[in-house]
């Protein structure tokens, strides 16, 4: 089977600190790989730069068979709804000032696929698939809990239609109760939507439980890959 | 992401760049006037001298003007890099003496005011953080809104003449310096404590605060953490009020008779003292640039990595909750005592009832022409209202813009700021001749550089926030994240602090008028009206309380019907947001 993402030698530099020293691995459909490791080793360094929200300094980043790190920006603005990031902070990356509706809908807008006719169910429907209904379209980030945002910030993801999703400690600033609901939400969307996952995370028990391959990072080198 | 010491470097060059074409500009003043500074300079050295032509190509020869502007201005340039400014036109003395004991005056006053002021805005925020609410703002925005001209006449009047504490002219020791601070310091005191108090309520609301104070975090140190996040956008705007004084001393200095340095530009200015203005605006406009440089360190130091890299998240607005009641009496008021003045004659001339007090026939009182003091309110209205909104509404877009450009904005804005629109109206005045246009564009010359300021922060914030990155990884090109979140979370604080500035600009015009560089008499301008009731203030108080009653109103409402419009449309979203919890679903 194919690789969906395919990272060949990233390196990732902040000055003379080198962040990401040389690291490779690759993300099949359906699958999930956890890049684990302790806070600083890496791991959020390496998740922007797969997404090229932060060019590397180094290495090739293929997706779905295509090297993306020489593409200029425009080029690559029409290939990233496929590859979706979930941030840890889940107020912080929703905009304080939209309602939960206009950000969700705000992807089929960029992506040209915005249809007055139909957009509006089709942003219900997203917010059904992750257990939100209308009125929570209707609320500003902060008027929702940290869950219920994190699951709007899911539903946003999806609508680019991604085929990957790169989660970076997405139920790490949850707390427990709310974390089994939206992993359990994760599991079930990959199964039906056949999604790839990179899940970035520090907790290895988590990670067991979650993950179908494991890859161990840290001070910026992959240790061990299972 | 740019390396910093290229942007220094190029903010660095810009700076140099505007302060060249100031120094030029002011030089070549006497060309684009059309007047004749030898004239000037004849009549200032001897009066009884006729103007023979002869006696003023002698002059000329002198002055080294028959070389022409641009030898004159090469001349005076190379001078300056020797560290000379060159040797006044008039006193025929060195300048680089006269400008530095004028700059230790004005550095002193200017240090006492911002004792004032801090002490001013530590009395405004301080109900703020003891309750955790935020405040209409209404005595800060009156505070601010007082002219420091009328302030310091009052002062004046009050302090020096009638109970006679504090000596009311000169410069002799620290109880001289009493009175010019408190008329410098207390507006400048109610702006910084307005924009800090502004910012509080939102803050206070932030989860950290209510985390540390779930976890017995003591107020005090809550309330220093929500100060300490509250700074940062605060400090450049810091900067901008403390080069204001520079403006502001203008005026007091004139009226204390002290010999600050924006006194001498003033009297050099109106002498066409070439050298000595350069001198005098030079060195107000390094003075800028040293705060404005200072003010950036300080803010760098206080956010440090928080710049880059996604590390600042923006707290929702939660403006104060101020009901529709109290700016539409305002409104009425203001707009009643307007509409009453205009029906009337702001021209008639009635020397029999010179001084009158308020009465039936006269409700405002009398001026010291007898005109009635309403009717040139009401007229006066248009006047200086009217520009002062054209020149907000023309400020707010270029200001704007410059705030994407910040490097940019930053050097021009750092020499606008340092010249106060006093030096500048003069300028004007000097090229063009005293007018409403003259005063309009000097103002609006130098309006612009605060609300730029208030946007390149803002936009700074909002970049550095991490949901913008989350608009990147949609495939939303750059137009779409200006247009879609940079703009909206940038266009209404921006807009709402103009709207904050109606008073203050329509200050700076009647200031201008006060000094003789605006509308000229006998139109019924405010800030003449202040000056020509400031000779007989003792005698007659009401027809000077009337215009700065009537500014002050206006400053209150601004400031309260922009809070109304936040509030309501914050209220509006909560009740959304409580039909929506009624919805039996708890998705957990």
């Amino acid at each position: 089977m194919n690789a969906l993402l395919e990272v060949r030698d990233l390196v990732v530099r902040y000055g003379a600190a080198l962040a990401v020293d040389h690291v490779s691995f690759e993300v099949r459909a359906g699958e999930t790989l956890a890049l684990v490791g302790p806070s600083g080793c890496g791991k959020s360094s390496t998740a922007a730069a797969a997404l090229l929200l932060r060019r590397p300094d180094g290495g090739e980043v293929r997706f779905e068979g295509r090297e993306l790190t020489r593409l200029p920006e425009r080029d690559l603005r029409a290939l990233r709804p496929a590859m979706q990031p979930v941030f840890q902070d889940p107020y912080g990356s929703l905009s304080p000032r939209q309602r939960i509706r206009d950000a969700v809908a705000e992807p089929l807008r960029v992506q040209g696929r915005w249809d007055a006719a139909t957009g509006p169910a089709r942003v219900a429907e997203l917010l059904a698939r992750v257990g939100l209904d209308a009125a929570h379209g209707l609320r500003r980030p902060h008027e929702l809990s940290g869950g219920q945002c994190q699951r709007a910030g899911i539903a946003r993801a999806l609508a680019s239609e991604p085929r990957l999703l790169v989660l970076d400690e997405p139920v790490s600033a949850l707390d427990p109760s709310v974390r089994a609901g939206v992993l359990n939400l994760l599991a079930e969307l990959q199964e039906t939507l056949g999604l790839g996952y990179l899940f970035i995370c520090h907790d290895m028990a988590l990670v067991r439980h979650f993950a179908d391959r494991t890859a161990e990072m840290r001070d910026g080198r992959l240790v061990r890959v299972s | 992401m740019r390396a910093p010491a290229s942007a220094g470097v190029r903010a660095g060059a810009t700076r140099a760049l505007a302060l060249a074409a100031v120094f030029a500009g002011v030089g070549l003043l006497p060309w684009y006037s059309g007047r004749d500074p030898a004239l000037t300079v004849l009549r200032a050295r001897s009066a009884e001298q006729e103007p023979t032509p002869e006696a003023l190509a002698a002059i000329r020869a002198d002055l080294g003007l028959d070389a022409g502007p641009v030898a004159l201005l090469a001349d005076r340039a190379s001078g300056l890099l020797r560290g000379d400014l060159g040797t006044s036109w008039v006193s025929g003395t060195d300048v680089l003496p006269s400008v530095t004991a004028g700059l230790q005056v004005s550095l002193g006053l200017m240090g006492a005011a911002l004792a004032v002021a801090l002490a001013v805005a530590a009395a405004l925020v301080a109900p703020v953080l003891v309750r955790g609410r935020g405040t209409s703002g209404m005595v800060a925005a009156m505070l601010a809104a007082v002219p420091e001209f009328l302030l310091a006449t009052v002062l004046l009047v009050v302090g020096g003449v009638w109970l006679g504490w504090f000596p009311t002219a000169g410069w002799k020791g620290p109880v001289h310096l009493v009175l010019p601070a408190v008329a410098l310091g207390v507006p400048a005191g109610g702006l910084l404590g307005r924009l800090a108090a502004d910012a509080l309520p939102a803050v206070l609301d932030e989860r950290w605060a209510e985390l540390w104070r779930a976890a017995g975090v003591t107020r005090a140190r809550v309330a220093g953490g929500a100060l300490r996040r509250v700074l940062p956008p605060l400090v450049p705007q810091f900067g901008l009020v403390v080069v204001g004084l520079t403006g502001g001393a203008v005026a007091v200095e004139t009226i204390f008779a002290v010999p600050g340095i924006g006194r001498t530009a003033l009297g050099a200015a109106r002498s066409q003292d070439l050298p000595l203005l350069q001198g005098a605006v030079l060195a107000l406009l390094l003075l800028g640039l040293l705060v404005g440089g200072a003010a950036a360190l300080v803010r760098h130091r206080l956010l440090g990595p928080g710049l880059r890299d996604a590390g600042l998240t923006l707290p929702a607005p939660r403006p104060p909750r101020v009901g529709p009641a109290v700016p539409v009496v305002l409104a009425v008021l203001l707009l009643g005592m307007i509409g009453w003045g205009l029906l009337r004659d702001p021209y008639a001339v009635d020397t029999a009832t010179r001084l009158a007090p308020p009465s039936s026939s006269h409700p405002l009182g009398t001026d010291g022409l007898g005109r009635d003091v309403l009717a040139r309110l009401g007229h006066g209205a248009a006047a200086t209202v009217g520009t002062a909104a054209a020149v907000c509404a023309l400020g707010f877009l270029p200001a704007l813009a410059l705030g994407f450009v910040p490097n940019v904005a930053a050097g021009v804005s750092d020499i606008a700021n340092a010249l106060p629109p006093v030096i500048v109206g003069i300028l004007v005045a000097a090229a063009y001749g005293p007018g409403t246009g003259g005063a309009a564009l000097a103002v609006a010359l130098v309006s612009w550089p605060p609300l730029a300021a208030h946007a390149a922060a803002l936009v700074q914030e909002v970049r550095a926030s991490r949901f913008l990155s989350a608009q990147r990884a949609i495939g939303a090109g750059p137009w779409w994240v200006l247009t879609r979140h940079v703009l909206p979370s940038v266009a209404g604080p921006v807009a709402r602090h103009a709207l904050l500035r109606l008073p203050g600009t329509a200050l700076a015009l009647a200031s201008l008028g006060f000094l003789g560089l605006g509308a000229q008499p006998p139109a019924p301008e405010w800030g003449l009206l202040l000056d020509e009731s400031r000779a007989y203030v003792e005698r007659a108080p009401w027809a000077a309380l009337a215009p700065a009653a009537a500014l002050a109103v206006l400053a209150a409402l601004a400031v309260s019907a922009a809070a109304y419009g936040a509030s309501a449309r914050t209220t509006r979203a909560a009740r959304t947001a409580r039909t929506a919890r009624k919805v039996p679903s708890r998705v957990r």
